[in-house]
């Protein structure tokens, strides 16, 4: 049995506008997506803003309710047996909210421990358990309003591994964490996940799903446009290279000359601060950095590189736009 | 030019950045409803207690709750501001302050205004008190100047903001206040003595005088005295608003606390 | 699971209480707001110089505070529990979500206990409005009846904040109707014929008559009886609310809308 199954899942909101009152029309933020998860794994959900990431774990966790479309976990449906679905999992997502500021760690935790029934007599084992695990046990009695969002973080992994839940939903677990924190975290995840705990994850930093997950959606626009392991999506964009031009003012007519190229798979630019970066993937075997080049006016140009390409590239082709400059 | 455009594109603009979020759920609850709640109230606790009249409570009311749009809009002008994380942005701007702070304060005056005159109205409607069409326009004139004294004090109260958090909690406290001590429901004579003289240097106490007064058929030239002596008042209160504001904003930047965190 | 409930409920209580000590401001608001009215009521009485309505009118502000603690903050605390993005967790943890929040309402209703004493205290020292129930132990049952009524009431109205979230401007709006409704500063036999009707519906209603009529040595028990069938009533109807109401939100997605 897989640990979470879901199957043309559909999830619609309905907006009301203003004093009027007038319905907008639906917003399809899941436009039936199918996936599974087996138990152990770590599966990543990876995407945009706005792709639907966060509403597909708020279906899982059963604060949403399908519009269409079945969730599964652990055998238990989410919309018919939520109760049976929240005692299996924990549920950790990103960023400041989500803990009682004038209450300090431990309290937090206690009272998260109540409602997850957990046995009054291993709370207070757990709790610390929990606390050197995240490495916050020399701050436990210190208010929350004092943490740091990374120690905040820290102490939702406590919170939503309280009741030992075989699944685990992190959404965005690593959003706006300094890299020192945000590696601490991943460590922990891939802790969580070598001991046998199901994971899924939702991030849009790529080398953290590179780097967690055993298999991976992209997701775009509530749609599922890609999945597979990270190998398999990187191989996906092709063995060939990437050519990494930084410049400025480049036409779009010069865009699509390029993109025209025998050899050329996609053109990709990129605004940045100051110019553009052009990100060409090439077929292997093919020699096109003179001709692209040619295109370019010199006075376009900046940095040039050859790369391979990354889960990255794979992931701006899916998601990004192709080349309107 | 530029001036007349903050004071009015300006002011609705940023009254609609400040109060959009509200929906006619919140708006007609607390602006509407609550209002006429206290008006029956205290008329019910007056026929009870064989005090005043249902037209004494009436008036009494429906001007002294104008208060609470005029505290709490006046204060949010800053507080507000403040918790979006906005002032800097519009202080570090080169509109002229007076501008800046007329125009946001016009809609919180028209807001007070509108809602003494609804409650006024509708609450004469509930009790069956008369209301002669005659004295509507007098009457409105004794709400704006009772409106504009409690937006005076709002300023003060707004100023206080820039150095605490709970500035809500100072708008209530200042409601309760003027709800004891303006007349509105209990007559001024009935006062301790004590009180009885913080009552003549707290807004609405003026105005609403002067409201009763006008509601009853007297002439303006009557009410005149009140009624310039509540927009004194609104003024001196506002002068006191303004100086706080100015010196606690150098404050705040030199402290670092004009944003909250 | 009763044993589970309970300890539920204490920790709960415990923490938010705590948690409201804390904001020591909300505190000082919910005891404060309430006594202006009480004072200037008490102040309209005294004018009319009736010494039995002044004490009617301070054992009535006594109680009201209760609601202005409990209506005001019961909607508010659920607004406060989905601004820290707390609401979410409720919902998505597997203790039953009304007992969750009734455990929150349980510990405003808390509060409201100080407000009893300080009102009361406040009516005797400032107003000289005696109040020495004849039969103590009935008087502070029937207090403590009411308040738990007041409790059933919050609770229906958080309940609803769930999935409406203007709701909480409500509570405070429908705090002067109630004062009025529940005959705490006017006798409710004054209130035209039609509105007698809503006043009887409301169980805070009856526990205002036993409180009255404990502290005036009276039989009190009927209206106690009264007062906690229909708040049981209540409590039943909102423990209903509180399953629909989730399931709405979770169909609107409005659990974290703030």
């Amino acid at each position: 049995m897989a640990a979470v199954e879901v199957d043309r899942l559909r999830r619609d909101y309905r907006q009301r506008a203003g004093l009027s009152g007038r319905r907008r029309p639906a917003v399809e933020a899941v436009r039936g997506i199918s996936f599974g998860i087996e138990p152990g794994e770590t599966y990543g959900l990876l995407g945009p803003n706005g792709a639907g990431k966060t509403t597909v774990i708020k279906v899982l966790t059963t604060l949403l309710l399908p519009t269409a479309g079945t969730a599964r976990v652990l055998g238990h449906d989410v919309a018919s047996r939520p109760a049976e679905v929240r005692r299996r999992i924990g549920y950790v997502f990103g960023g400041d909210r989500g803990l009682y500021d004038r209450l300090s760690a431990f309290d937090n935790l206690r009272y998260f421990a109540e409602l997850y029934a957990v046995p009054a007599r291993e709370q207070r084992r757990r709790i610390g358990y929990l606390l050197d695990l995240v490495d916050l046990a020399d701050r436990q009695r210190d208010r929350v309003e004092g943490f740091s969002r990374g120690m905040r973080q820290r102490l939702h992994i406590a919170r939503g591994l309280l009741h030992d839940p075989p699944v685990l939903f992190l959404d965005e677990p690593s959003i706006g964490l300094d890299p020192v924190a945000a590696r601490t975290l991943r460590t922990t995840i891939a802790d969580l996940a070598a001991a046998g705990r199901t994971i899924l994850l939702t991030t849009h930093y790529m080398y953290e799903a590179d780097e967690l997950c055993d298999r991976i959606s992209i997701i775009r626009g509530g749609s599922i446009v890609a999945e597979g392991t990270p190998a398999g999506l990187k191989a996906g964009v092709g063995a060939g290279s990437v050519l990494e031009v930084s410049g400025r003012g480049v036409p779009a007519g010069t865009v699509e000359l390029i993109r025209g190229l025998p050899g050329v798979c996609s053109v990709t630019v990129e605004e940045r601060a100051g110019g553009q970066v052009l990100l060409v993937r090439t077929e292997p075997a093919t020699q096109l950095t003179a001709r692209i080049l040619g295109c370019l006016d010199d006075r376009q140009i900046g940095t040039v590189a050859v790369r391979a390409p990354t889960l990255e590239d794979a992931y701006v082709e899916l998601v990004g736009d192709q080349g309107a400059a | 030019m530029n001036w007349l455009r903050i004071l009015t594109i300006g002011g609705i603009t940023s009254y609609r950045a400040l109060f959009g979020w509200t929906s006619p759920w919140i708006l007609v609850p607390s602006l509407l409803v609550a209002p006429l709640g206290q008006i029956l109230l205290f008329a019910y606790i007056g026929r009870a207690s064989g005090v005043g009249s249902d037209a004494f409570f009436v008036i009494g009311n429906a001007v002294q709750y104008s208060a609470m749009p005029c505290l709490f809009g006046a204060t949010s002008t800053v507080v507000g501001e403040r918790l979006q994380r906005t002032l800097g942005i519009l202080l570090l701007s080169p509109a002229p302050r007076l501008a800046l702070l007329l125009g946001r304060l016009l809609p919180v005056l028209l807001n007070g205004v509108g809602v003494a005159l609804f409650g006024y109205l509708a609450g004469s409607a509930l009790l069956g008190v008369p209301v002669r069409v005659g004295t509507l326009a007098p009457v409105a004139l004794a709400i704006a100047a009772a409106a504009f004294g409690c937006t005076g004090l709002g300023l003060i109260n707004a100023a206080i903001g820039l150095r605490l958090r709970d500035t809500a909690v100072l708008s209530n406290i200042l409601f309760g206040l003027l709800l004891l001590l303006s007349g509105a429901d209990v007559p001024l004579d009935a006062l301790p003595p004590g009180l009885a003289r913080i009552s003549g240097w707290l807004p609405l106490t003026h105005g609403l005088a002067a409201a009763r007064s006008l509601a009853a058929g007297g002439g303006l030239a009557d009410a005149g005295p009140a009624l310039l002596a509540e927009v004194l008042l609104g003024v001196g209160y506002g002068v006191v608003g303004v100086t706080l504001l100015r010196l606690l904003e150098v404050r705040a930047r030199s402290a670092a606390t004009l944003e909250l965190a | 699971m009763t044993r589970r409930a309970l300890r539920l409920v204490a920790v709960t209580w415990w923490l938010q209480l705590r948690m409201m000590h804390r904001s020591a401001f909300d505190g000082v608001m919910q005891l404060v707001w309430p006594m202006f009215f009480a004072t200037t009521a008490l102040l309209i009485y005294r004018v009319g110089g009736d010494p039995d309505a002044l004490t009617y009118a301070a054992l009535g502000a006594s109680v009201m505070t209760i609601w202005t603690a409990i209506s005001s903050s019961a909607s508010a605390i659920l607004r406060r529990e989905r601004g820290f993005g707390t609401l979410e967790l409720l919902v998505a943890a597997p203790a039953p979500f009304a007992l969750s929040v009734a455990s929150i309402v349980l510990a405003v209703s808390t509060v409201g206990g100080y407000a009893i004493v300080a009102t009361l205290l406040w009516a005797r020292l400032v107003f000289g409005a005696h109040i020495a129930p004849d039969q103590p132990a009935v008087f502070a049952l029937a207090l403590l009846v009411t308040a738990a009524a007041f409790a059933v009431l919050g609770f229906l109205l958080s309940v609803t904040v769930v999935r409406y979230r203007t709701v909480w401007a409500l509570g405070g709006a429908l705090e002067f109707p109630v004062w009025l409704l529940c005959g705490f500063l006017v006798p409710v036999a004054l209130l035209p014929a039609w509105v007698r009707g809503l006043s009887w519906l409301l169980p805070p209603t009856w526990g205002m008559r036993a409180v009255r009529a404990a502290s005036a040595g009276q039989p009190a028990w009927a209206d106690l009886a009264a007062c906690a069938g229909i708040a049981a009533a209540y409590c039943v109807a909102s423990a209903w609310l509180a399953g629909a109401v989730l399931r709405s939100a979770r169909r609107h997605g409005t659990l974290s809308l703030s």
